[in-house]
């Protein structure tokens, strides 16, 4: 009997990662394809020299960042994929997502602070493991640039 | 020079394959592959063990204590008529070269027996007291002994050992993740069902000796039907029974074997029980048997 | 597509910026490749398959990045870095990014 519910309990925890799962997933997506849409004018570039310009600009260091996490799918679907090799496709979606959400991030702090160009934008990630389940932390940074007025 | 911010196309870094289709082949692959293996592994390690000459599985087990040898004069008496019983009844199977059946007897409740490596079997008071007849006890001890003559307690070593090298490969792997204990189990089961086997095995040859010794198998169907009624005593009744979860057989499954191998060897399922010898009989009561 | 991770190319000028692209991969050896490694870890050594595994992520990382500066209609990509991030034991991420132009003769 015990070991029934054990698998009964794996087979829903499975499903309500995959379920739910892709629910979030795809509305992160269209919440992301919609702010990249509306941020479309704050641009970035990883250009480490600004354009050139007589005027002289404000500059200072805008940051975005976000954590993260997989869920019970895509981490059993990693463990058996490592038995294999080949490609993580959950993770691969996990952190482009997660590299999208930092960068726009980093548009909102640079227009909240009144920017519209930050240049040298790089992006650092890191992974915290809690438990089984892995975490990414993507953090992108640069240089916001503001023209001061004439 | 122009600065803009274009976006660009989708499904570039994150593939667009439906998630379902890729666990559906990886958990299938790796389901398929892990049982292929056990199953192999298992089938050539049961091949093998009993192939060993039994004197090497004696000197394995010789140094581990002798099992438990009651001291007082009732306890004694019991474990003498147990032992005279598993030599009638092994007289009547093909034992291996070396192998001598030896019988301890163990003062606690429990309903259970077993038979180990190195001739060694093991009954409980519990199970003693329960059984009304020496039919009954008697299929007991020739199912164990059938253990033994069958090697099973050294194949099971041998099944256990080769699938536990595959597992602790699986695992350094996948280990750390909830695949890995996912396949621990997928291995488990499949080793259960080896097991349940191998108690069919010895439930067949039980049948046959308790059928030589008394004329019927009636001793053998009451054994079963007595495990199903402690079962639904349990509470356990009104559950479904998962057979491929569990080690043994279903016991209705087992008594309904008996009455049909009854039939297939033209045997009675039915006729006069012999009674329980005296020292055994006396544990029914309550007796404590000292170690 | 020139990619580079220079921040001009000589002989040639920008004629538009287009944004930033990404190209990433997450790679895993299968457990074949893998034990050999756990066996080399005792003896030291070039993890030969491990390094190949990196090489072809690495190439992936950057075919994908050039695929996206190609969709929004660039013919360079430069000021490319690299980062790598390990998620869990055996899967490791690979990233590229740079900025996506528009080069003409100069």
């Amino acid at each position: 009997m015990g070991a029934l519910l054990e698998i009964g309990l794996f087979v829903t925890l499975l499903a309500l990662g995959y379920g739910v799962g892709r629910v979030l997933e795809r509305r992160h997506y269209a919440s992301i394809r919609r702010r990249e849409r509306e941020l479309a004018d704050v641009l970035a570039f990883t250009m480490r020299f600004p354009p050139a310009s007589t005027r002289a600009q404000d500059a200072f260091l805008v940051c975005g960042s976000v954590v993260v996490s997989s869920d019970y799918f895509k981490t059993f679907v990693a463990g058996l994929r490592g038995l294999v090799g080949g490609r993580f496709r959950g993770y691969e979606s996990l952190l482009e997502r997660a590299r999208r959400e930092a960068l726009l991030r980093l548009k909102q702090d640079a227009l909240a602070r009144g920017a519209r160009l930050v240049v040298c934008v790089r992006f650092e990630s890191t992974s915290i493991t809690s438990g089984r389940t892995p975490s990414i932390e993507v953090v992108a940074y640069g240089t916001a640039l503001v023209p001061r007025p004439r | 020079m122009k600065l803009r911010n274009r976006a660009p196309a989708e499904g570039i870094n994150a593939g667009e394959e439906h998630p379902l289709r890729e666990f559906a082949w990886l958990a299938g692959g790796a389901i398929a592959v892990l049982v292929a293996a056990v199953v192999a592994l298992s089938l050539g390690a049961q091949w093998l063990a009993p192939k060993l000459p039994y004197r090497y599985e004696a000197r394995l087990v010789g140094e581990l204590p002798a099992p438990a040898a009651p001291k007082d004069e009732r306890g004694r008496a019991a474990l003498a008529e147990l032992q005279a019983l598993a030599d009638r009844l092994a007289a009547r199977m093909a034992l291996p070269e070396g192998l001598r059946v030896t019988v301890g007897l163990r003062d606690e409740g429990i309903v259970n027996a077993y038979a180990t490596l190195g001739g060694h079997t093991v009954f409980f008071r519990g199970l003693v007291a329960r059984l009304d007849s020496e039919d009954a006890l008697a299929t007991v001890m020739a199912h164990e002994i059938a253990h033994l003559a069958l090697r099973h307690p050294a194949a099971a070593l041998g099944r256990g050992l080769a699938v536990g090298l595959v597992l602790s490969v699986v695992s350094a792997e996948a280990g750390r993740g909830v695949a890995g204990a996912a396949l621990g189990q997928t291995a488990s089961l499949t080793l259960l069902s080896f097991n349940r086997e191998q108690e069919r095995e010895a439930d067949r040859q039980a049948l046959r000796v308790v059928a030589a010794e008394y004329g019927h198998v009636g001793g053998a169907i009451d054994l079963f039907e007595a495990f199903e009624s402690m079962r639904r005593a349990r509470g356990e009744g009104g559950a479904p029974q998962v057979e491929w979860l569990q080690t043994h057989p279903l016991t209705e499954r087992r008594a309904q074997a008996a009455r049909d191998w009854a039939a297939a060897h033209g045997v009675p399922a039915d006729g006069a029980r012999r009674p329980l010898p005296p020292a055994l009989a006396a544990l029914r009561g309550g007796a404590a048997v000292q170690r | 597509m020139i990619t580079s991770n220079l921040e001009l190319i000589p002989g040639m000028r920008v004629a538009e910026h287009l944004g930033i692209v990404q190209g990433s991969t997450v790679r895993a050896k299968h457990v074949g490749k893998d034990l050999f490694a756990s066996l080399k870890n005792i003896v030291g050594g070039e993890l030969k398959s491990y390094t190949e595994l990196m090489q072809e992520a690495r190439a992936e990382a950057v075919a994908r990045m050039e695929a996206e500066a190609r969709s929004i209609g660039a013919n360079g990509v430069l000021n490319v870095r690299f980062a790598t991030t390990s998620i869990t034991a055996g899967a490791a991420e690979i990233l590229a990014y740079g900025s996506a132009v528009r080069l003409v003769e100069a």
